[in-house]
């Protein structure tokens, strides 16, 4: 379905300019004074970035600065549950498919061949349900494939997933099959019912069955409330300024004037979320935090945070897992920051224009 | 080249100017005897070597068409009177050989109208020979493309003057996409008309200028300079960006890597391609436009905005 509102956004993209289509006396004459925000979000949020990245990330700004403001890559996630294009086929039509694990259960992202632009996403092989009805790839940023293929999950494994909606993350999570259970939750009630068929397009019924799956809808930050000490991996990936988004498009833009306040209490609602998260894990359980950012008091900021606040109210202790593994697995893939100090990140660059995510894993102790 | 021709060009100035008052009598007395017939013998009378004129028979037979090289002789007798001497002109005539068939008079109105535009001997003999079609062009299009460049691009004479000595080839360009490349630097890129010409900024595409500049302000190196004409950055100079090697402009200038630029040059070329299929071709404004006005306040795509008079 979600890939049905993206071709639907093409199409309406390419007519885009109506005006040959109204009548010439309907036609309305845009004003540059008055009709156009003087500043609009997408420059808003480039003079943000420009002014608290340049510093963060010194000589490599301008690398990450060109890749965000071109056109971005993506990958595929083969549906494993449909008959999809054998591999060899993939390979002959320009995609280098990405193994992302040995064993064959993992999903599989297409990745389309290095730099030069082949990547949208016509040029993947066209997309048609199969005669269960399933669809053979959902399209996503490629390096968001890698918080679900972190969380490490392992059989019988219970998992959540705090902030699930669209989907991606998800269906990738339920490609492995190999969790007991899993738990997914959004806490907008629209973004769950899309959710819902964004899985039904993709999984078939047998997995979706209620003692394999929940889908709930409630605020995040609340979970503890609900259910403590219960899972063995929990996936968080926050809301965040969503830095490629808001860079290019105005509409729904986190930098746009009526949302500063919003924006400003992000990392205080991540790190809640974050909390309730590791809350949510039980002993022993691994917590993965993910974000789209770039901004370091949304990434490093909010689990130094999420970390102090559970030893001081809670009394849980936590250890900070190293992902250096994964990173060592995709280096050729994307274009990792080099030394962090706390979790990895994916940094746009123009040869692979995918990202940015960040990543840290920490596991519950007590 | 140029440098070092400067004297010669004086010295050969001088000895055609006695030589062509031989060469016309010759010519004249040959094109009555031979008539329009072209031999390798009429040509060495001319001072081209045996070579030579095998070259530039070659050259002139390549023309198709029987009367097309009906003006030859007196075209060689032109250049000969502007004083070019027989290597250049062999070398002119294989370059273009559709001079050979523009007619005596209109040659040489072409060329006095040259003059009057400013070129000074040498650098007009400098400008045939670098960019032989421009003889080829009728005054009243040169007219057209020097209007157009006084008036909408408001330079002044002695600009234009420079820009047909440096970059001669704008009288053949389109205007609407000469109008599109002016604008596109003048407002986007903030540069005034003097830094242009000095630049030699219409011996580069419009893809070289923007591809060089959308790289640049991508990386946030380069910034459009806000109404008093000011940034916050300080932009590398015009000069910098396209009178340099492509190597150097990547290393030096925008500071990336090589592949770096390759993908982008890739990139920005679809972007272009998916915005022409969006907007038709590009067009530079107009000043009677009726419902075109700011649809894309950055100027991303398609440059329209209204130049002020």
């Amino acid at each position: 379905m979600a890939l049905f509102l993206e071709t639907s956004t093409v199409l309406l993209r390419r007519i885009k300019d109506i005006r040959p289509l109204t009548a010439k006396r309907h036609r309305v004459k845009g004003k540059w004074a008055t009709t156009l925000p003087k500043h609009p979000p997408t420059r808003l949020a480039l003079q943000h970035f420009d002014a608290t990245y340049s510093a963060q990330l010194g000589d490599l700004w301008p690398s990450v600065r060109v890749a965000l403001l071109s056109e971005r890559k993506y990958g595929a996630l083969l549906n494993n549950f449909c008959h999809s294009p054998d591999l060899e086929e993939l390979q002959a039509q320009g995609s280098a498919p990405l193994r992302l694990h040995q064993a064959g259960l993992w999903p599989l992202a297409a990745v389309n061949k290095a730099p030069q632009g082949e990547t949208i996403w016509s040029e993947f092989w066209s997309i048609m349900p199969d005669k269960f009805g399933l669809l053979s790839y959902y399209l996503m940023d490629a390096a968001s494939v890698l918080p679900s293929l972190a969380l490490d999950v392992q059989a019988n494994h219970t998992v959540l997933d705090l902030c699930a909606a669209p989907g991606g993350k998800a269906l990738a999570l339920l490609q492995t099959q190999s969790a007991r259970f899993l738990c997914l939750n959004d806490s907008s009630v629209s973004r769950t019912s899309r959710l819902k068929r964004v899985l039904h397009s993709y999984a078939p019924k047998e997995l979706l069955t209620d003692d394999k799956l929940r889908i709930t809808s409630v605020d995040g930050t609340m979970w503890g409330e609900i259910e403590r000490n219960s899972f063995d991996r929990v996936l968080v990936d926050v809301p965040c300024t969503t830095d490629r988004h808001s860079l290019m498009e105005d509409d729904n833009n986190m930098f746009s004037r009526s949302r500063v306040g919003e924006r400003r209490s992000l990392p205080r609602l991540q790190a809640e979320l974050l909390l309730a998260g590791i809350i949510a894990a039980c002993p022993g359980g691994e917590v993965l935090y993910s974000t789209c950012t770039l901004c370091p008091s949304q990434n490093l900021g909010v689990v130094e945070r999420a970390v102090q606040l559970a030893e001081e109210n809670h009394g849980i202790r936590l250890q900070v897992v190293s992902l250096r593994p994964l990173v060592r697995m995709f280096q050729n893939t994307f274009h990792f920051a080099p030394d962090l100090h706390l979790g990895e990140m994916v940094v746009p660059h123009l040869a692979a224009n995918f990202g940015p995510i960040y990543m840290c894993k920490i596991r519950r102790l007590a | 080249m140029n440098g070092s021709h400067l004297p010669s060009w004086c010295l050969s100035c001088r000895l055609l100017c006695s030589a062509s008052d031989q060469t016309a009598s010759v010519s004249s007395q040959s094109s009555l005897r031979l008539s329009p017939v072209l031999s390798l013998h009429s040509l060495s009378d001319m001072g081209f070597t045996e070579s030579q004129a095998g070259q530039l028979f070659d050259s002139v037979s390549r023309l198709k068409g029987a009367s097309a090289a009906k003006h030859v002789l007196s075209t060689l007798t032109v250049l000969f009177v502007l004083g070019l001497n027989p290597t250049s002109v062999q070398k002119l005539i294989d370059k273009c050989p559709e001079l050979c068939m523009v007619k005596e008079t209109q040659l040489q109105q072409r060329i006095q109208h040259l003059r009057k535009l400013g070129l000074v001997e040498g650098s007009l003999q400098r400008t045939v020979v670098h960019y032989p079609k421009i003889l080829t062009v009728p005054v009243k299009s040169v007219k057209n493309v020097v209007q157009f460049l006084r008036e909408k691009c408001q330079f002044t004479t002695q600009q234009v003057t420079e820009i047909l000595r440096d970059s001669p080839a704008v009288v053949l360009e389109d205007l609407d996409q000469l109008e599109y490349k002016f604008q596109y630097v003048y407002f986007r890129m903030g540069i005034k008309q003097a830094e242009m010409v000095k630049c030699r900024l219409f011996r580069f595409t419009m893809e070289d200028v923007r591809c060089r500049h959308v790289f640049l302000e991508r990386r946030g190196l380069y910034q459009t300079p806000d109404k008093k004409g000011q940034t916050t950055i300080i932009n590398p100079k015009l000069d910098s960006i396209l009178n340099v090697d492509q190597h150097t402009f990547i290393v030096d200038v925008a500071q990336a890597s090589a592949e770096e630029y390759d993908v982008f040059q890739k990139l920005l070329a679809r972007e272009w391609k998916e915005e022409e299929l969006e907007h038709g071709s590009i067009e530079a404004d107009s000043d009677e436009e009726e419902d075109d006005e700011g649809e894309e306040p950055d100027g991303k795509s398609g440059y329209k905005k209204k130049k002020k008079r």
